[in-house]
């Protein structure tokens, strides 16, 4: 956990999360699956996006979710997990724990912040709490969660410095301007 | 006859200095270039486009067609309008396009030469003699094209912001800040913008407005933006100009943070926002225009309204006397404020019968004593670069008027650009003698002036009608006026000359220095559609888009034409409203965030290690390792190559794409994305696989590791990745939507080394000590998945070198550490870390094939003799029946061979054309016969002579056959001969030792 950006208004943390994503055709066998393997069950709707203390639950288009790890977990557990969800014939679960980066957003002035970097509308009657969006930020694909206070962003790995050296020039020149 | 300094609310009391063409003035902050000049008597400001006339300032605003100076201290900033620029202590400013000083400028002389520069010229000169368009007129063309000189190298730091918001208001004047209020704390986003520094326009622009709700106009206003920045809904930009008005109310606006200030080079001294609203609202006002005479263009004419906006805006009167001249009403207010300040003009020229004008004008005229003329026109000016007499014709007679300062008003025009950007529709309206907005395209309204209203009574009815659709308060403001509010215009678009010289113009567009001449020698040759004749004349083509003459012209051509004004038609706006400079439309998008950059798990271990890094796709590849600092490229591709063939090298190939693809219909799927069949193939095997499109043609290659018939992983080329699972997603939901297959992309999911060379089964053993790496455990082209620390890896026996090779797949968490690793104990057997070059060479020596560079995506399989990886028995794959169209089953098409200079130390180039003949002629006459092209040439150390790939017509029956390949920039061709494209271990004894 690292902070990337703290301005009046916007926080940025870079946090060490584990994912994975998973594919499967959202039916109720499917559903009690994930159930059984992860102890919550999928959301629903498209772009829903559940979450509490432990996971953040996105449903990122009508065939794919991503599960992310809030909490702490081993990496031979996630890859246990993929497994044993990999067993079933209908359905693919990749860890992609390090292959992504994770950045933790808050403050009142996030959305001004963010609308530095994405033409994505933020406004809450557009992107709405429990939802989630895949946009451009920055000029590269992440995946955005509306957890209501904070919103957690994702990248690829590769962007790593990037993106971060983005997130830190956008913060010199809103808090110089 | 001189300016005077007034005491105005808008202008800081604060003085300070600034420089024109080396000389320094006083002023005031909050100035702008143009009031600061005029405070201190300065007239003659630049020179003119095309003939150098003199030029002065004309306007008090964006529309400045003129006064267009260099700012000397902001990176050279050239064409900067000087009207809209505002100054700050210190600031360093100079005229444009003289030389060698703006008073004595030797570019006057085509003035004098007007006559060769008529509209058009350029279309009917220039034709020879032969060679002087390149050596003479476009070098000279080059040389004295543009105004001010190119800025110097700066590092721009502009932003973009983007907004998503309900309505957007243009144009915080009366009717924006009327509209304003009407939002405040309502459910409404707002944003208002202001191209100003300061809210209120037409309110502080001229004292025509006595009271609002009682209020005087500046208490209004004051509290106006008190409640605006209260208020919890809207947010107020300033210092704001909208350019452009793009489909689905897009709107793109440039923010100058630094207006008034000096720039801060580490900050952001412009903001790009572009905004998506619901709601569009114009309240963007509109533009006086002018009135074509003799010499119209001479320091000292400007815009009466102008005139105006420097008395109340920055307490400026820049001539004691002024004439005015008018065919309109507005002018009253600019005399009220002329005789208030206890000055007097000069005369009054009104182009109205007397019968026309309003009694209270007629009758403040004669009780202020001033020398009237109705029914007369100015017919000319006169002077040495600035007006000394000003010629009155009224009826047959003519009055001379010793004056310096003209004050002129044609009109005004409903600011109609962005509407019509919009693709709103305009229609002429007599009354206002303009165009006005008629039928939006999008949802936009027009308020105010804008929309042809002038008439203030009238504002707050208009909002509460155009705006009823939303739900807004009811707002309603008595506006007390000082005086009359009526208009009544008369047209006049150009008054007669008399007196005919090559110095005399009369002009219409004062920018590009277009005469009304020129219009009616236009439409004389023909260009009597008004887009033609824009574009033959070049009529209201400058930087100010002709803002205050384009609706002259129309005038002018229809009366040419004999049409009414409305058949002529408009030409097509088009944004942007005004320049922006390219610094703000690229923003943070320059230098090292040019385009976004991706690097691997290892690249700091590059970096530590010398890597020179080359560009593939975005991702920043090892392109070759420095052995030390002087090492060439060459000299460490050969270095690489010859260890690794040795002993051991190892490739950080992480940024080859990797899919993931599983499901119960997963080997059907896999059969039908690539060429190979894949049913008979054994669980935990590997195999080379070819993609291609439905024409046939390679579109992508990799390796496919098959776990089981239910999944496999699949790698891709680096830059082809996305396209490749783009594909195969687009091919499951649109042609298999049948088949149960996900598909996941697992690129970013491992680091993934090649690590390969005679050595390697040594050094793995010493990574991997309990893993059995011997030919019989872990044969070619298969893979094993392992328990590595706390976690996973893959390791497949593949290579891209032709020698013994590994692919390892590791958790980019774990990636560097096991680098490191493979390091520390490959270190007795010389291990190398090889960079992108190396791995060209070493493929090319062996035969293997690029995509994109053996391929470009008109190469079959067969072209390359790749007919083993085609699955013939396969029921269907895409492109199986393209293959067999006789075009490409013909023999004759381009084919994969290998070429061998015959004198070894010869060095043949990439891209260069393989020929039967050993010298081209001088002069090419006749096409030479081609054969084919170089594909990939390299020296090989190895074989201590240069090889060549090349895609040959009929390649295949021309092996020990003697060609040549064309040098460039020599007649002289190399002499190769064809041969097998695997130079290296033909019988893979060395891939599967």
């Amino acid at each position: 956990m690292s902070k990337i950006v703290s301005l009046p208004g916007v926080e940025i943390t870079q946090r060490d999360f584990h994912q994975i994503i998973i594919r499967g055709n959202g039916s109720e066998t499917f559903n009690n699956i994930i159930k059984e393997k992860t102890s919550v069950k999928p959301p629903l709707r498209n772009l829903e996006v559940k979450y509490d203390e432990n996971f953040v639950f996105g449903k990122n288009s009508p065939d794919q979710w991503s599960l992310i790890f809030i909490d702490k977990k081993e990496h031979n557990q996630i890859n246990n997990l993929v497994t044993s969800i990999n067993v079933n014939e209908d359905l693919l679960a990749t860890d992609c724990s390090y292959g992504q980066v994770y950045f933790e957003i808050e403050g009142s002035n996030k959305d001004e912040f963010l609308n530095q970097l994405t033409h994505f509308d933020l406004r809450e009657n557009r992107f709405p709490k429990s939802t989630m969006a895949q946009t451009i930020v920055a000029r590269i694909d992440c995946s955005i969660y509306n957890l209501g206070s904070k919103l957690i962003l994702t990248c690829n790995k590769s962007y790593e410095d990037y993106f971060q050296k983005r997130l830190k020039d956008t913060a010199l020149l809103s808090n110089a301007s | 006859m001189t300016a005077i300094n007034n005491e105005c609310p808008y202008i800081s009391k604060n003085k300070i200095t600034f420089s024109f063409d080396g000389k320094t003035f006083p002023a005031f902050e909050g100035d702008t270039v143009a009031s600061a000049l005029l405070r201190n008597n300065i007239r003659l400001v630049g020179r003119s486009f095309k003939y150098h006339r003199p030029r002065g300032i004309y306007t008090c605003g964006i529309e400045e067609p003129n006064a267009l100076v260099q700012i000397l201290s902001e990176h050279n900033e050239p064409n900067t309008r000087a009207t809209v620029k505002r100054i700050y202590d210190g600031i360093k400013i100079s005229s444009q396009n003289r030389w060698p000083s703006l008073k004595f400028d030797l570019g006057a002389i085509n003035n004098i030469l007007s006559p060769i520069f008529s509209a058009g010229f350029y279309y009917k000169t220039f034709m020879g003699p032969k060679g002087f368009w390149k050596n003479i007129y476009e070098p000279l063309i080059r040389k004295s094209a543009g105004l001010g000189k190119p800025p110097k190298n700066f590092r721009s730091k502009s932003i973009h912001q983007y907004h998503n918001t309900d309505i957007v208001i243009i144009g915080g004047g009366l009717s924006g800040l009327i509209a304003a209020r009407k939002f405040i704390n309502t459910k409404y986003k707002v944003l208002l913008i202001e191209q100003d520094s300061f809210l209120g326009g037409i309110l502080k622009n001229t004292n025509k407005v006595e009271s609002i709700n009682d209020n005087s106009p500046s208490e209004w206003i004051k509290e106006t933006e008190d409640l605006l920045s209260n208020s919890t809904n809207i947010t107020v930009l300033k210092n704001t100009l909208v350019t452009t008005y793009n489909f689905t109310n897009h709107l793109v606006a440039l923010e100058d943070k630094f207006s008034g200030k000096k720039i801060d080079l580490n900050k952001s001294e412009l903001t790009l926002h572009k905004i998506r609203t619901s709601q569009t609202i114009l309240s963007n006002g509109h533009i006086e225009r002018f009135i074509s005479f003799r010499n119209n263009d001479l320091p000292g004419v400007m815009l009466a309204s102008s005139f105006e906006k420097y008395i109340h805006r920055y307490g400026v009167v820049p001539e004691e006397k002024p004439v005015i001249f008018t065919n309109n009403s507005s002018t009253f207010s600019l005399l009220k404020s002329i005789i208030s300040l206890g000055c007097k003009p000069q005369a009054y020229i009104d182009s109205r019968r007397k019968d026309e004008i309003e009694s209270e004008i007629k009758k403040f005229l004669k009780t202020n004593n001033i020398l009237s003329y109705f029914d007369a026109e100015v017919e000319g000016c006169d002077g040495n670069k600035k007006i000394e007499k000003i010629t009155v014709r009224q009826g047959k007679n003519y009055y001379k008027i010793n004056s310096s300062m003209l004050c002129v008003s044609g009109g005004f025009n409903p600011d109609i650009h962005l509407f019509t950007q919009s693709k709103g529709l305009v229609k002429w309206d007599k009354q206002i003698a303009s165009f006005k907005p008629d039928t939006s395209f999008q949802k936009t309204v027009t308020l105010g002036s804008v929309s042809g209203n002038y008439n203030f009574k009238k504002l707050c009815d208009e909002i509460d009608e155009k705006l009823s659709f939303l739900k807004t308060k009811k707002l309603n403001f008595e506006i007390k006026l000082n005086v009359s509010n009526k208009f009544s215009v008369k047209e006049l678009w150009e008054t007669k000359k008399k007196n005919n010289s090559n110095w005399s113009k009369t002009f219409i567009d004062l920018h590009n220095d277009v005469t009304t001449k020129d219009l009616k020698q236009a439409i004389t040759e023909g260009f009597d559609r008004i887009e033609h004749l824009k574009r033959y004349t070049t009529n209201s083509m400058g930087t100010d888009q002709g803002k205050i003459s384009s609706i002259n012209s129309l005038a002018i051509v229809s009366k040419l034409l004999k049409k009414e004004i409305s058949e002529v038609g408009t030409t097509t706006y088009r944004p942007p409203y005004a320049p922006l400079s390219f610094a703000a439309i690229a923003g943070r998008s320059t230098y090292e965030f040019y385009d976004p950059e991706r690097k691997t798990s290892i690249h700091s271990w590059h970096l530590k290690n010398n890597a020179v890094f080359e560009d593939v796709g975005q991702w920043k590849r090892p392109w070759y390792f420095k052995a030390y600092n002087n090492e060439t490229m060459h000299q460490a591709v050969q270095r690489e190559s010859k260890i690794l063939r040795e002993s051991a090298g190892i490739l950080d190939g992480s940024t080859l794409g990797k899919i993931e693809i599983k499901g119960r219909d997963a080997l059907e799927f896999m059969n039908l994305m690539y060429t190979n069949a894949f049913t008979k193939m054994k669980p935990m095997t590997s195999r080379y696989a070819l993609m291609l499109g439905e024409d046939g043609m390679i579109k992508d290659d990799g390796i496919i590791c098959k776990i089981n018939d239910q999944h496999f992983i699949a790698t891709t080329t680096s830059s082809g990745a996305p396209k490749v699972l783009a594909d195969m997603e687009e091919y499951l939901q649109t042609e298999w939507p049948h088949l149960k297959v996900y598909l996941n992309s697992i690129t970013e999911q491992f680091s993934t080394f090649n690590i390969s060379g005679p050595k390697t089964r040594d050094i793995m053993t010493r990574v991997f000590p309990n893993i059995d790496f011997s030919n019989e455990a872990f044969p070619f082209m298969t893979f094993k998945n392992f328990d590595y620390q706390n976690t996973k890896i893959r390791i497949m026996r593949a290579s891209f070198t032709g020698e013994l090779g590994y692919e390892i797949y590791i958790s980019p968490k774990y990636g560097l550490e096991l680098w490191k690793k493979i390091f520390s104990c490959g270190k007795a057997f010389n291990l190398i870390p090889y960079g992108t070059e190396t791995m060209h060479l070493l493929r090319a020596e062996k035969g293997y094939i690029v995509i994109g560079q053996e391929t470009d995506g008109t190469v079959t399989p067969i072209d390359l003799n790749y007919n083993w990886m085609i699955g013939k028995n396969k029921r269907d794959f895409i492109g199986k029946r393209s293959l067999s169209r006789p075009d490409t089953a013909r023999d004759d098409r381009k084919q994969l061979v290998g070429l061998s200079p015959i004198n070894k130390s010869d060095t043949i180039e990439e891209g260069q054309h393989i020929v039967e003949i050993n010298k081209l002629p001088n002069k090419i006459k006749n096409p030479i016969k081609y054969l084919g092209h170089v594909s990939s040439s390299y020296h090989s150390p190895n074989l201590n002579q240069s090889i060549g790939l090349a895609m040959i017509k009929g390649g295949n029956n021309l092996l020990g056959q003697k060609f040549f390949v064309t040098v460039s920039g020599k007649t002289q061709n190399i002499p190769v001969e064809i041969v097998n494209p695997v130079f290296i271990d033909p019988e893979n004894k060395r891939l599967t030792s």
